[in-house]
């Protein structure tokens, strides 16, 4: 498995970030998780962190080092984190559950899973042009989708940060899954939060992966939503891959994941102070993973000599 | 770009603690020395170096690795740490032994046991065709020892031939290089490409898509083409020609007059090129070779037809 990834999340103009992102990844398989807890309900944060710590820890059972059937893995997940939440609010007597939306995806072996309650948006982005994204559970959007109301409307529209589905809260949540979506090399995968996707218009976001450099493109398209989002910038967040491999071609080729233990996982969760992040480049074999190999494989020699 | 060849460190370079005495052999990834350690034992020494990507000029002790290669160099790096660490948890007096691992010259490092004799295949060159039965059952019975303490430990050799197979001077073999040795009985998806050596694979090995039809029956096969090459003094037919077109002799009909029967069904049975008709783990094999009146399993009736209509599936 071989890829590029970058995530950051940023609080914006508002006081406090409850937006939560991770991603998590053994040596097969790669999971990227947002979640954007809800601002007018209690705990949105709270929601947020539970959905992307269950999952991510899910994940860290269930990886090994490939899940079976990711589909499954994804549908297992998001509804176990929403009893998560529910049982979280019991357990502290809230008076209501807190909720979060949430998106979720797995890649193995080149091929993209992905599902999602709410209206964090998936993106798949192939040269430039949108190859699949999510569908918001937001009436809103529907209404634009449907041709009811203007794209312009929409952004004005009372009530267009209602959603119909969401982990948390009182009624189950409707979970959307992708199809099953071979990755070829220069993909691009991109999870965000509504206040990334909100402020800027439709073609922006392919047109700025188009380069397929992450590392740029996506801070980039950050500063370019905060700054349209201007006084009342919601909180962003963004993960970003570039996927390296290619399905159509022998997946077993060069990587940079192969020679991970199995039973090892390599994760990257913001952490609920934190608001900003550097870079998250794949690391390659650093000079202390080589001091490492040799530390490990002598004292092999030594534990099995007679 | 012509593939150029890789200058081995000078005799008499002090190598970490060891002192280098001369090249004992240099192929596309590695070169490898004999050298003494402080008390002047005798070790070989396996140097991580391939020179398509790293290439070492006369005088220097330091490779010149192109910007570019950097990240595939420490790649190939990580596959010479997966032969330390699937021959470090063994100690066999029939497999090759690792005894430390470091690094220099910003390149890794293997140090081995080294073994006196020659090699099996530097054995049969020289005894073409003369080769007795007691030296077969003597050789491969031990190594089968080895073999199936690397199986022990979820281990595949995935290179068994007889040019990895070591004969030491007082006869007793050691299994050597271990360069294509994957942890895959543990795993359902291979680790790295495939490495194999046309005449001593087995036929899954050519499947790159079927990698989980590699097992024990795969070393197995190899183990029987290497048995067919002492009797036969060349490689038997690779299997992936014959796949196409079977045109390997039984050892039963060729050698009924210089081998037991019962070695030469042996070895049939190992060389089946259906994995699922071999014998299924180094036990059962040993066990055929030790019981020497027992008749090895022919195939079936079933067993043809379930061929025949599994060529025709195909």
């Amino acid at each position: 498995m071989k890829f590029t990834i970058y995530q950051e999340s940023r609080p914006g103009k508002r006081p406090t970030n409850e937006d939560r992102i991770a991603y998590s990844y053994s040596r097969d398989t790669l999971l990227m998780v947002v979640a954007d807890g809800m601002g007018g309900h209690l705990h949105g944060e709270v929601a947020a962190q539970i959905a992307v710590q269950y999952i991510t820890e899910a994940f860290q059972r269930e990886a090994h080092p490939a899940l079976k059937d990711p589909f499954l893995f994804l549908s297992g997940a998001l509804s176990n984190a929403h009893h998560a939440i529910l049982d979280y609010a019991a357990d502290r007597l809230l008076p209501e559950a807190p909720r979060t939306t949430c998106v979720a995806c797995v890649v193995q072996d080149s091929i993209a899973y992905w599902a999602h309650a709410g209206d964090s948006r998936l993106y798949a982005i192939r040269g430039g042009r949108v190859l699949g994204v999510t569908r918001d559970h937001s009436r809103v959007q529907r209404m634009v989708e449907d041709g009811l109301i203007t794209a312009e409307a929409a952004v004005r529209h009372p009530a267009r940060n209602r959603i119909f589905s969401c982990l948390g809260g009182a009624s189950a949540p409707q979970i959307d899954f992708s199809k099953k979506t071979p990755l070829m090399t220069g993909d691009v995968i991109l999870l965000c939060s509504d206040g990334v996707w909100g402020p800027l218009p439709s073609d922006v976001i392919p047109r700025a992966m188009s380069t397929g450099n992450v590392l740029q493109a996506t801070p980039a398209l950050l500063n370019q939503a905060e700054a349209r989002g201007g006084e009342n910038a919601d909180n962003l967040s963004m993960i970003a891959i570039r996927w390296e491999d290619s399905y159509a071609e022998d997946t077993l080729g060069s990587v940079s994941t192969k020679t991970m233990p199995i039973d090892s996982f390599t994760t990257q969760m913001e952490a609920f102070a934190k608001a900003r992040k550097g870079a998250q480049p794949m690391p390659n074999l650093s000079d202390e993973d080589i001091e490492r190999a040799i530390q490990e494989i002598n004292a092999a020699i030594r534990k099995f000599s007679k | 770009m012509p593939p150029q060849t890789n200058v081995p460190l000078p005799p008499g370079y002090q190598l970490d603690e060891y002192r280098i005495e001369r090249q004992l052999s240099l192929g596309g990834f590695s070169i490898v020395y004999l050298a003494f350690d402080k008390e002047d034992t005798p070790v070989a020494i396996k140097e991580y170096l391939p020179n398509s990507l790293a290439l070492r000029s006369e005088g220097d002790a330091l490779p010149s690795i192109a910007e570019e290669n950097v990240a595939t160099f420490r790649y190939g790096m990580k596959c010479f740490f997966e032969e330390g660490r699937a021959l470090a948890k063994i100690s066999h007096p029939n497999v090759v032994r690792v005894q430390n691992f470091f690094r220099a010259n910003e390149t890794v490092y293997m140090v081995m046991h080294y073994e006196r004799g020659r090699t099996l295949q530097e054995h049969i060159q020289k005894h073409k065709g003369e080769i007795r039965e007691s030296f077969i059952r003597a050789i491969f019975s031990r190594l089968l020892n080895g073999l199936r303490e690397v199986h022990t430990h979820k281990l595949l050799h995935l290179d068994i031939k007889p040019s990895n197979i070591y004969v030491r001077n007082d006869g007793t073999p050691v299994l050597i290089d271990f360069g294509a040795a994957r942890q895959t009985l543990s795993l359902d998806t291979p680790l790295l490409k495939p490495m194999y050596t046309p005449g001593f694979a087995a036929p899954e090995q050519y499947n790159n898509t079927r990698r989980e039809l590699l097992g024990p029956w795969t070393d197995i096969y190899s183990i029987g083409a290497s048995m067919y090459a002492c009797m036969a003094a060349a490689a038997p037919q690779a299997a992936d020609q014959r796949l196409e077109r079977d045109q390997l002799a039984p050892a039963v009909k060729r050698w009924p007059d210089k081998y037991s029967r019962q070695l030469l069904e042996t070895v049939d049975w190992c060389i089946r090129l259906n994995y699922l008709e071999r014998p299924q783990s180094v036990f059962a094999l040993q066990k055929a070779l030790a019981d020497k009146a027992r008749i090895v399993p022919r195939i079936t009736f079933l067993g043809g037809l379930r061929k025949r209509v599994r060529a025709l599936i195909k």
